[in-house]
């Protein structure tokens, strides 16, 4: 259980609360840490025949294990089926994913359950928590689940850093949308699971819960070598990230180490309208382009 | 928008084949139960025309409280009819309701009536009750419920029976039977078998065999030569040349059956010929078979409140369904619903789409539910056809009822629809769809309107619990103030009851959705514990819908309620039953008859000279004993006994006085109701009238003379003859005279003085002393006295052994000596010998009956309440899209999922099925207490069969759950979640 923890990368350790860059880190593709999670020429179209829309076109992937790895691009680039294939929640037309080692998407519903008991855990942009529970149930509920046991001192570690001890007891609906997500990031680290993906996890949320929300998963990277893979559309959001890929029409388009905020808004200018503050950026060149 | 609404109707149309199967449920039984109650009517009204098919009938002019009617079951044709017909589809209420009773008439006045002008025929139908045909197969021949009957039939006597084959019965060894009869029987023309009569088994020829207009609901009917049948029926009235009315055809309609207004003018005509003081009435046959056809259908009432009841359930829970599946239909299309909001559509118009769904589907479910009922009333029809109980009555539904079909199915969708078609109309153009359920009304003001309604039902049976014990006891006031004493005798336990049964049933649906909470908490404990997070999340999701999670348990807990109200009353009447048995009942064995009549003479001395037999019982009916004098008289059941009944046989409860040495004294023992009735108290006497038959010597000596004449008149004209022709020349002839005057004078030696033996009725007055009161249930309605007491008011004539108690001698082998009784009454057919057991279950067993009807019942309700919480669930997962999406994303196995549904569903099942356990068994209690004195004298719960009945409803919510849950583990993870 421990295992995680114990791998703290020295990347983690160098980077600061900001937006350290480290552009030639970007170059310094995946030779340090270990592969958590690998996509192989993985493709998933959508439709019949006649009209074939191709989400994920070949796509080539790894993910290193205490990175925090932003997927960005347009809608209907194919991020969000990426992360969805990546996860087992959906089954790719071609190609593999494999998981710590274990092919995904070959797995029938039983070994997805326990895949998902074991090695994932997931954010969601919103509704993350059942209702009928308090937070700390929540928070809880996939140990629960999986019938393992609850460390306590774990448990009081994660509430204190999301810093919400005071709010346990409280259901969903008495948790503002910033704490709910928070719950729901303690949620998923409390399994402390091999990867978490997180679709849009400050989506619905105002520039401050972001931030926090933000900080907290780039601090379980830090601290504690969690791995999340999040999809964003938010540069912003991107920019807490160590490294960031960005779609467009199924493929991977750039792979950026430690972008800093301007350069991710670089990246999207060229592209146009998708960032909502991507006009201020046009005048930077452009970096990453293959 | 209607053409919208169809459209989208077409779309659903797999979303409401459940709401259409509920629909269709509802309307089946409403129409079912209109069907049957028709199809019962139109066949009383069938078998009344046929078989009471006279144009005038003349009968006694005064009416009488009659308590033989159990006995005396059918004294006539016109009654027993209608016996038969109540006493085959209700057996439970067979004799209380039928029509009123009259004063006997004499015969004679047929011949009066025959000389009236446009009397085609008059003709007396005698039957005799307790008859037991014995089939080809050597086995008494019965159907279920129907009785035999026995009618004195010749050419004439009863115009609806035709004969098909051969002739009518001349003596006593030989019937015409019914078609029926003989088909069930096996008989043909020609073959020969046993007949028991009530004194014994004869061996009968089949001479004939005869058709009737219409089915007679599987009763056996034997055609008995009139003369024997008229026998039996004076033995078993123990009245000599009395009947119970004298059928009159009329010849105005050439052989045809008259006109009311032709009746209505023979009638008139019959009424001035009866002579005055013949206390005899000419009725109409029409108003006879009114009369009859009026009071069978009530004695039929009941049927029809109770499929009611189920009908009610299935559109409550009908609505239910709908109102759900809408909902959920609205959910799903509220984009769409927007979207013509924000092109323009008025919510008018929003609204309209939606109920044109309603009206479609309610269309649909009534339509199917129309046929299903027609369908109901058909297989019934041909299960009671199975059963030997075949029905010609009209089974098609008419069009009043298939429209009363169509108008409640459509209304109730509408009702169901309603609200959600609103929810679709307030859809503004701009939908912001909110994915978590609005937080419900609080539920405590239904908690409170709830617990008083409930309240108000405690007191109202509290009070109908005072009344009864007010009634069966004098001393005990109802309550402490005045004026309500007075109303609550004259009101009667019956409506406090109802109102108190009403008020709780009502209270607790309201109360229901505050129960949920605690309910859930208490409930959902052992779930919690077993299944930590399953169970949690399953039980938080009850409380989240109260109202919903109430209603659905509500379907199941009224089926509940009703059911085990009557198994409680049901056991408790076995038990009580047994009671006796236990407490009182000291011999061995008893010994009655299965017709329900009387014990043949040979039968009991075949019993007594059994060997091991120590001592035998018996009780013996004095037939038309009344008590008092003047116009007050009063009638009971009155039975001779052996002055040892009560050391030997039944321990008597007495209420005052001592019942054993009252018995042995020769002084009346007296059943407690009975005593009250007339205000009898121990040390009053009481004058007992009776009537005994004995031999007119008078009339038989001129019987006899006139029959010594007519022998002689016969010979001297033989004789004479002879003469002429012997004066003739024709010696042969006139040797052949002459040996037929011989032949005629040696018959006359021969011949059986009894049939000469003229008798009459002796009414007896004999003062006796109460000596006793006695409290024994079986005891409470009659009057026993002993043997000799006995003899003095009635004769053999008048009296008949209905019931034997036998005790073995001591040491005997029980088993072995049962053998040989039932070896030694079984020449006798109908005589069933019983040991102590047996007898218990034979009560029993009659309220096993009436049980198994109630479970299919029960399982009907249990179907509908299953359609209930499938679609409850089905909506609460589709409203759970996401949230089940979650719970599987984060790692919640299939299996859990299921589960988490199933405890749902189970708890919504115990949560309604405890409730109707629990008030059932209240009621039930209530209902015990408030008729101890009618005979439920032990309370016994049967919690083996409501914990079954909890048990079961586990079972309920773990299949109702099946498709739920396949529907929610259908949905991938990815949509589950992704849907917005």
């Amino acid at each position: 259980m421990g295992r995680h923890s114990a791998v703290k990368t020295p990347r983690g350790a160098t980077m600061g609360a900001g937006k350290a860059t480290t552009a030639a880190g970007a170059n310094g593709t995946a030779a340090d840490g270990e592969v958590v999670a690998r996509a192989i020429d993985l493709t998933k179209t959508y439709g019949d025949k006649d009209s074939q829309v191709v989400a994920l076109d070949h796509v080539n992937v790894e993910f290193m294990r205490g990175q925090m790895t932003a997927i960005m691009g347009p809608s209907g680039s194919g991020k969000s089926t990426l992360m969805h294939c990546m996860a087992g929640l959906d089954k790719p037309t071609g190609g593999k994913v494999i998981v710590e080692g274990l092919d995904v998407s070959a797995m029938n519903q039983r070994q997805l359950t326990k895949l998902r008991r074991d090695q994932i855990g997931f954010i969601f942009q919103s509704f993350n928590l059942v209702p009928t529970l308090t937070a700390e149930e929540n928070i809880l509920l996939p140990l629960q689940i999986a019938k393992r046991p609850i460390d306590r001192a774990w448990f009081d570690k994660v509430v204190d850093v999301v810093g919400l001890r005071s709010r346990l007891t409280h259901r969903p609906s008495q948790l503002s949308g910033g704490q709910q997500q928070r719950v729901a990031c303690a949620r998923a680290i409390m399994a402390r699971p091999s990867v978490i993906f997180a679709d849009e996890p400050t989506g619905n949320l105002d520039s401050h819960s972001s931030r926090e929300v933000l900080g907290f998963l780039k601090n379980s990277v830090r601290e504690y070598g969690q791995t999340i893979v999040m999809v964003t559309h938010d540069p912003r959001a991107a920019s807490y990230a160590d490294r960031v890929l960005v779609l467009a029409d199924g493929r991977i388009t750039q792979d950026l180490r430690h972008p800093t905020y301007d350069e991710i808004l670089e990246v999207f200018a060229g592209e146009g309208d998708e960032v909502e503050d991507g006009p201020q950026a046009d005048a930077t060149s452009r970096e990453g382009a293959e | 928008m209607i053409r919208i609404g169809l459209r989208d109707a077409r779309a659903h149309f797999g979303r409401f084949v459940m709401s259409i199967i509920a629909i269709a449920l509802g309307v089946s039984f409403v129409v079912g139960s209109f069907c049957f109650r028709e199809m019962m009517s139109s066949q009383v009204d069938q078998m009344l025309a046929s078989n009471s098919d006279a144009d005038v009938y003349v009968r006694g002019s005064e009416e009488q409280k009659n308590d033989e009617t159990s006995l005396d079951m059918s004294s006539s044709s016109s009654s027993a009819s209608s016996s038969s017909s109540s006493s085959s589809s209700s057996s439970s209420s067979s004799s209380s309701d039928e029509s009123k009773s009259y004063n006997r008439i004499d015969e004679s006045l047929a011949d009066v009536i025959a000389k009236v002008q446009g009397v085609k025929t008059v003709s007396v139908t005698y039957s005799v009750s307790g008859i037991v045909l014995v089939g080809k197969d050597g086995n008494a021949v019965s159907t279920t419920g129907a009785p035999t009957l026995a009618l004195g039939l010749a050419k004439g006597t009863w115009r609806a029976a035709t004969l098909a084959e051969g002739r009518w019965a001349k003596t006593k060894n030989e019937v015409a039977l019914h078609s029926f009869a003989a088909e069930t029987a096996g008989l043909k023309v020609g073959d020969t078998t046993k007949l028991v009569y009530p004194d014994g088994a004869a061996d009968v020829k089949v001479v004939g065999i005869f058709d009737t207009d219409s089915s007679q609901a599987g009763a056996i009917i034997v055609g008995l030569a009139p003369s024997v049948a008229k026998d039996y029926f004076q033995q078993e009235t123990g009245q000599i040349g009395m009947v119970r009315n004298i059928g009159v055809y009329g010849s105005a309609n050439d052989g045809k059956p008259l006109t009311a207004a032709q009746q209505r003018t023979l009638a008139d005509r019959i009424g001035k010929a009866l002579p005055a003081g013949s206390k005899a009435r000419a009725v109409t046959g029409q108003q006879v078979r009114d009369d009859s056809a009026a009071a069978t259908k009530k004695a039929l009432g009941f049927i029809q409140p109770l499929i009611l009841i189920f009908a009610i359930i299935a559109l409550f829970v009908g609505s239910f369904i709908i109102a759900n599946t809408f909902s959920m239909i609205v959910r799903e299309s509220m984009r769409g619903y927007a979207l013509l909001r924000s092109v323009g559509a008025s919510p008018a118009q929003v609204f309209s789409t939606v109920i044109v769904q309603a009206i479609v589907l309610g269309l649909v479910g009534s339509g199917c539910g129309i046929g299903l009922g027609w369908g109901m009333v058909r297989l019934i029809v041909a299960g009671m056809d199975r059963m030997g109980m075949p029905m010609s009555g009209a089974v098609d539904p008419s069009p009043s009822d298939m429209l009363v079909g169509l108008l409640v199915g459509v209304f109730v969708t509408l009702i169901g629809a309603a609200l959600p078609a609103r929810r679709a109309a307030m859809a503004p153009p701009i939908q912001a769809m909110n994915e978590t359920v609005n937080p419900e009304k609080p539920v405590w003001p239904r908690g409170v309107a709830g617990v008083m309604m409930i309240a108000g039902g405690a007191i109202a049976w509290l009070f109908c619990w005072r009344i009864a014990l007010a009634k069966a006891d004098n001393t005990v006031p109802i309550s402490p103030w005045h004026w309500l004493n007075d109303w609550g005798t004259s009101l009667g336990t019956g409506w406090p009851l109802g109102v108190g049964a009403g008020l709780v049933v009502i209270g607790v649906i309201v109360l229901a959705p505050a129960l949920v909470g605690p309910a859930g908490a208490i409930l959902g404990w052992i779930p919690a514990h077993v299944f930590t997070v399953t169970g949690r999340l399953a039980t938080r999701n009850l409380s989240r819908g109260k109202r919903r999670t109430a209603n659905t348990a509500a379907a199941l807990f009224v089926g509940v309620a009703i059911v085990s109200c009557l198994s409680v009353v049901a056991s408790s009447a076995k038990a009580s039953v047994t009671g006796i048995v236990d407490s009182g009942l000291t011999s061995d064995f008893s010994a009655m008859s299965a017709a329900n009549g009387r014990i043949p003479d040979d039968a009991v001395k075949a019993i007594k000279s059994t060997q091991g037999v120590g001592s035998v019982s018996r009780s013996r009916m004095l037939l038309g004993v009344t008590y008092g004098s003047g116009s007050n008289k009063a009638t009971a059941m009155t039975f001779a006994e052996q002055p040892s009944l009560f050391t030997n046989v039944f321990a008597p409860v007495t209420n005052s006085g001592d019942a054993d040495k009252a018995l042995r004294g020769g002084e009346l023992v007296v059943g407690i109701t009975v005593a009250k009735d007339n205000g009898w108290k121990v040390g009053d006497t009481v004058t007992v009238n009776g009537r005994q038959v004995v031999v007119d010597k008078e009339a038989t000596a001129k019987a006899q003379a006139d029959y010594q004449q007519q022998v002689q008149s016969k010979i001297a004209a033989l004789q004479a003859e002879a003469q002429r022709l012997m004066a003739a020349g024709d010696a042969a002839g006139a040797q052949a005279k002459i040996d037929e005057a011989k032949q005629a004078g040696e018959d006359a030696q021969h011949v059986d003085p009894s049939t000469l033996v003229k008798t009459k009725t002796l009414d007896t007055h004999v003062k006796a002393r109460i000596g006793a009161i006695i409290e024994n249930s079986v005891y409470r309605s009659m009057v026993l006295m002993n043997d000799a007491l006995a003899g003095k008011i009635a004769n053999d004539y008048t009296m008949f052994t209905i019931m034997l108690f036998v005790n073995a001698k001591d040491g005997e082998d029980l088993a072995a000596l049962k053998k040989r009784l039932v070896d030694a009454v079984k020449p006798y057919y109908v005589v069933n010998v019983q040991d102590r057991e047996e007898f218990k279950s034979t009560m029993s067993s009659m309220v096993d009956q009436i049980l198994i009807i109630l479970y299919a019942l029960l399982a009907l309700s249990i179907v509908i309440a299953v359609f209930g919480i499938v679609n409850t669930l089905a909506l609460s997962v589709s409203e759970r899209t996401r949230e089940l999406g979650l719970l599987r994303a984060i790692g919640t196995s299939n299996g859990q999922v299921r589960g988490m549904l199933a405890i749902e569903a189970s708890m919504i099942a115990v949560l309604g099925t405890l409730i109707g356990v629990v008030v059932g068994t209240a009621a039930g209690v209530v209902i015990r207490q408030v008729y101890e004195s009618n005979g439920l004298e032990r309370l016994s719960i049967p919690w083996g069969q409501l914990g079954a009945f909890l048990l079961c409803s586990i079972a309920v919510g773990v299949v109702a759950a099946l498709p739920p849950a396949r529907r929610a583990l259908k949905v991938p993870v990815l949509d589950a979640v992704a849907t917005d």
